[in-house]
């Protein structure tokens, strides 16, 4: 019952939180000074015709009062009709379809990449002296800084122009995910490296540990048994933002190495100034934020009952 | 924070107030003096940085690009602290429905990630500087807010705010005198934090070609530039690129060391 | 200069191929690598195209009419007409064509035996179709519509005969239809709806589209059934050597590159102008390819202050230095024009004197023009107005190294007193400015074939907004004179005649300093050395992969 009340909260939550969104949107619509029927077909420079204008007017109602619109406006999204992409020529629901996967695989892998880099950092952080922990804190705070554009164009001329290991852009195959995984994720290794070295030491430092350390147990498996869950749970928490900073960098690095999804579609649909592409990009990626926040919490509950309730 | 890491600090902040506001004292050319004939000279005595595409110095537009890109990133974070400070204050002291409403908007502006809103108001607005910062500063607001926020909860109810209520001051002093400067202090280490990161994402919409215009020198419209050449003058891109990972890890460096003092307190 | 093979084979039909590609090799600018000469053609295998341009939002060439559509679409659709070795406009879908003694009837003849993908026969049809489609507004062509403006009426006379019948003599037409954007695609494929066909239009070229994976690639694959309307004997098979191709999409110029060096792609277009010199020392091939039609250049809007007064104009083409940034920015790549139409039109001339650089003589007239005041920043004032250049620049259509070119015009007219704003814009952006006349200056490649493209760009008629909008006519030139020379050029038969109505037409325009040439529209491929025959190309300059051939 408890986890049936927690699914109907999140699930409210997450239908407010997505109407605030559409609602701005549709706001941000009627703020573009003009015709808001040549705004949603592309601007003034799409050169649409007459008829296309007339046909978005009654598609969009726009000659209704500006109340009614909104409705008309929500009940579409209701309906999940999100209209059609002027400059993809598809149904936004289709395209979304298409470009959403590859996104959110991307995303995926630089997040498990990054968790690994992180854990394996902090490990060696722990053997490391003085100097060692020095250069890891360096290396750490140096890679959370490093833009991914630059990344990203520097990783493709060393290991593809260069060294030609790996190819420069994605395709298809296991090796073409190589650069733009490491791309992303080696800023976000650096974040949360830092945020689990900092949990590490104290719950390595804790009563805890120490008791477990006098009673002869190995720092290694004090670490397993302890030191992890304790380094891991404030990154878990990071993991929605952490999760919407790649789908930011998604952006780029899809421009980049070349690669279908939904960075690169709302890069092109903002250039094309293709409102409704624009609005189905925003609900759905706000969507995806909410079910990884919902995920994590759950993930959360699950590690420490306690922490998660407060 | 130690006394050399405050000494270090203060130089690293005050070389790059000088450097955004009196560029010329540290590179006295023009950055935009072209000069076709020596385009593409790699990285000398002459050109420490090397030349770019049109002859002009890399050195001298990385220093004057730092009154550009650092604009960017101060305007921006400070527009979401504000944005932040209004939100994360009223939500605080407000009744619990507008409480409720107000974390609401919060997370929305939350839920769709920092470049992709910044992209949203972009097709909206179409390029340039200002939405640029609007974008940023709007996409970091709601972190802060929540900062603002929790820290006046937990002062709203601390002693010293019982104490002023006793002395009988009215509401808006104990905001000004007490709330404000007490959640202030973990604020400024988020936000120093915060400058770094705004200053990469400025750097990526210039990068897209939606931010600073060619050819004013900030960095990101720089790389941007640059990278059209990487494989013929690496040093375009690799300079500009130093120059925000720099800023934006020496604000993490001082603002991680402000975090732990806020720890202490 | 010879640029078609496809015409190489017309004209020497029953040569050995490896002969003829000796041939090519010696008189057109492709440099290739591999020796073509003992290159035997050897069938098999899919090659990897990657375009730096945005993706199509509809790969009919009908649609818009963009030259990112016609270099994919030169794959799977053909025209009734192309261009020869020398320039000249020659049958290909058609057989035969002629035209009545008073201009207004043309007629047709296609070749038989020819079908579409969609396993339609081509017949006259088609034309009837094809013209059709082009001239329906839901069809929202702006190339191709243009192209055909002149057609009035079609009758079919027979199942492969069909006879134009035109509002006035309009001797460009074949040139018209011999451009990708007229192309004929099956008419049975024109009649599903717009997504439809946007997604696979059915022509009668080498290759026919398979599939449209969006943002990854356009998938093309042999047609087995093609026939070439110029075959050879000495082809077993008349389907193309390759199986397929991947047509991809890598906007990031250095990405592309790298893609092409690490063996990932087999030719890339747009390459970056350091990256083309250095192509050779590379071991890859190079095609040079420049587009007919206007040269690229800058037009001058005289339509208002300060580019109304004939003298500030002037004073603009002496103020900037372009030669020493095309030097230092093309790496050699590209060579400057003087000449309002491109090198490979024979009807253009030149005029280098009037774009000579002198500052002093800018100054003069600038001083003649009332400019005289500076301000405090050094930019000439008259009547408390600064002398600024508003110019937009479409990121979409100015490659970096053009708009680094433009930021050295600005630098170097700056001295002078001249303000240039340059402003990077999207497409929808850039439009949008143009259609306000918020521009001084402008840069609008316009392709066509044919020095007709004169009348488009600068006929006063241009000048009048679209609906939409657009007008060609960006430098604002209306001059009656003009005008009836462009018309009469346009609608006499007697070529000498028309060679030198067109030069009169373009010494006016030069005369009036409304346009500064910059070079021809550029168009670069890169290949990798395991690629063979790349130096066939359609009239716009579009490759065609019909003959080329991978190593096995």
């Amino acid at each position: 019952m408890k986890l049936l009340a927690w699914l109907g909260r999140k699930v409210g939550g997450a239908l407010v939180v997505l109407w605030l969104v559409a609602t701005a949107i549709f706001i941000g619509v009627r703020l573009i000074p003009g015709d808001p029927a040549e705004a949603i077909m592309g601007g003034p420079g799409s050169q649409a015709s007459a008829e296309a204008l007339a046909n978005a007017r009654s598609e969009y109602g726009l000659d209704l009062p500006i109340i009614s619109q909104y409705f008309l406006f929500l009940a579409k999204l209701i309906r999940l009709d999100f209209g059609t992409s002027y400059s993809f020529k598809d149904p936004v629901l289709q395209i979304m379809g298409e470009v959403l996967p590859p996104t959110i695989n991307l995303a995926l892998m630089a997040l498990v990449v990054a968790w690994l880099l992180a854990l394996l950092f902090a490990l060696l952080a722990m053997r490391a002296n003085k100097v060692g922990q020095l250069l890891g804190n360096a290396v750490e705070i140096v890679a959370a800084a490093v833009p991914h554009f630059w990344l990203g164009a520097v990783l493709i001329m060393l290991f593809s122009s260069m060294l030609g290991w790996l190819p420069a852009v994605a395709n298809g195959t296991p090796a073409g995910l190589v650069l733009p995984v490491l791309t992303l994720a080696l800023p976000l290794a650096g974040f949360l490296t830092q945020l689990m070295r900092d949990s590490l030491n104290t719950a390595m430092g804790s009563q805890f540990a120490l008791a477990a350390r006098a009673r002869g147990e190995s720092r290694l498996t004090v670490f397993r048994r302890h030191g992890l869950r304790h380094a891991a749970l404030p990154a878990l928490g990071l993991t929605g933002w952490a999760f919407s900073s790649l789908l930011s960098g998604a952006v780029v690095v899809e421009a980049i190495f070349a690669r279908p999804g939904l960075g690169r579609s709302l890069l092109s649909a903002v250039l094309a100034r293709d409102i409704p592409m624009v609005t189905g990009i925003a609900l759905f990626s706000a969507l995806v934020y909410i079910v990884v926040m919902a995920l994590t919490e759950a993930i959360e509950r699950l590690i420490d009952p306690a922490g998660a309730e407060s | 924070m130690s006394r050399t890491a405050k000494i270090l600090s203060s130089l690293f902040i005050l070389f790059w107030v000088l450097t955004a506001f009196v560029p010329a004292l540290i590179a006295p050319a023009d950055p935009l003096a072209i000069n076709p004939s020596q385009a593409f000279q790699a990285p000398s005595g002459a050109h420490i940085f090397g030349t770019d595409e049109s002859g002009r110095d890399v050195f001298t537009r990385v220093i004057h690009g730092a009154g550009d890109s650092l604009y960017i990133g101060l305007a921006a974070t400070a527009l979401g602290m504000g944005l932040a400070l209004v939100l994360g204050t009223a939500a605080a002291l407000a009744p619990r429905w507008l409480d409720e409403v107000i974390l609401r908007v919060l997370e929305a502006l939350y839920s769709v990630p920092s470049l992709l809103m910044a992209l949203l108001i972009i097709a909206f607005t179409g390029p340039g500087v200002g939405p640029a910062i609007v974008a940023v500063g709007l996409s970091t607001a709601p972190g802060y807010a929540r900062l603002v926020r929790s820290q006046i909860r937990t002062l709203k109810n601390s002693e010293m705010l019982e104490a002023a209520t006793v002395l009988g001051r009215g509401t808006w002093l104990k905001v000004r005198n007490h709330l404000v400067p007490n959640a202030l202090q973990p604020l400024l280490a988020l936000v120093t934090l915060g400058i770094g990161q705004a200053v990469i994402w400025a750097a990526a919409l210039s990068f897209l070609g939606l931010g600073t215009p060619p050819p004013a020198p900030e960095w990101g419209a720089m790389l941007s530039a640059g990278r059209t050449y990487l494989h013929l003058a690496w040093w375009l891109s690799f300079f500009p690129g130093l120059a925000i990972v720099v800023v934006a890890a020496g604000a993490t460096l001082i603002g991680r060391a402000l975090g732990g003092k806020v720890k202490a307190l | 200069m010879r640029r078609n093979q496809r015409t190489t084979r017309l004209l020497t039909g029953a040569l050995a191929l490896p002969l003829a590609a000796a041939l090519i090799a010696g008189c057109s600018t492709t440099n290739d690598p591999a020796a073509s000469k003992d290159a035997e053609p050897v069938a098999g295998g899919t090659l990897v195209y990657a375009s730096g341009d945005a993706e199509p939002s509809c790969l009919d060439p009908h649609v818009g009419g963009n030259y990112p559509q016609a270099l994919v679409a030169s794959q799977f659709m053909e025209s009734l007409f192309t261009k020869d070795a020398e320039g000249k406009i020659i049958p290909w879908l058609a057989e035969k064509t002629e035209v009545s003694t008073d201009g207004l009837t043309r007629t047709i003849t296609l070749r038989d035996g020819i079908t579409f993908h969609d396993g339609t026969k081509l017949t006259s049809e088609a034309i009837k179709a094809n013209i059709e489609h082009l001239q329906d507004p839901n069809t929202a062509s702006s190339t191709g519509y243009l192209a055909v403006g002149k057609v009035d009426q079609i009758k079919l006379v027979d199942e492969l005969t069909a006879e134009l019948k035109l509002s006035a003599p309009d001797n460009a037409l074949l040139e018209s239809l011999s451009m990708p954007w007229t192309a004929i695609q099956s008419p049975k494929g024109l009649k599903r709806d717009q997504a439809a066909n946007c997604a696979a239009p059915a022509g009668t070229g080498p290759f026919k589209v398979e599939s449209w994976d969006r943002q990854q690639a356009v998938n093309l694959v042999r047609y087995e059934d093609y026939v070439s309307p110029a075959a050879t004997p000495e082809r077993a098979s008349t389907a193309s050597y390759l199986e397929g191709i991947t047509w991809r999409f890598i906007p990031e110029a250095a990405s592309r590159y790298a893609a092409l060096q690490s063996g990932e792609v087999d030719v890339i277009d747009n390459p970056q102008p350091d990256t083309i010199s250095t192509a050779a020392d590379n071991g890859l091939g190079h095609l040079d390819a420049p587009r007919p039609g206007a040269s690229n250049r800058l037009e001058l809007n005289s339509s208002k202050a300060p580019f109304d007064d004939v003298r500030v104009r002037e004073a603009f083409m002496h103020a900037v230095d372009v030669n020493s940034g095309i030097n230092s920015l093309y790496f050699n790549t590209a060579k400057r024009s003087y000449s309002l139409l491109s090198s490979v039109e024979p009807l253009g001339i030149s005029d280098e004197s009037k774009f000579t650089t002198d500052a002093t003589k800018a100054n003069e007239l600038l001083d003649a023009a009332g400019w005289t005041q500076r301000d405090s920043e050094g930019y000439r004032v008259k009547d408390g107005k600064r002398l600024t250049l508003k110019f937009p620049v479409s990121t979409n259509q100015s490659v970096p190294a053009e708009q680094s070119l433009f930021e050295q015009m600005q630098a170097a007219a700056k001295p002078v007193g001249f303000e240039v704003k340059i402003e990077l814009l999207d497409l929808s952006s850039w439009y949008g400015a143009l259609a306000k006349h918020e521009y001084d200056l402008v840069s609008a490649p316009y392709t066509k074939v044919g020095p007709s493209v004169l009348r488009i760009l600068f006929h006063s008629d241009s000048t009048v907004p679209a609906p939409s909008g657009y007008f060609a006519n960006n430098a604002q030139v209306k001059d009656p004179k003009l005008d009836q020379l462009l018309v009469d050029a346009e609608q006499t038969n007697d070529e000498a005649e028309r060679a030198e109505l067109y030069k009169q037409a373009q010494q006016i325009v030069l005369d009036g300093y409304y346009v500064m040439p910059l070079y021809d529209q550029q168009n670069h491929f890169l290949y990798s050395k395991n690629v063979h025959g790349m130096d066939e190309t359609t009239a716009v300059s579009s490759p065609i992969y019909y003959n080329v051939f991978l190593d096995k």
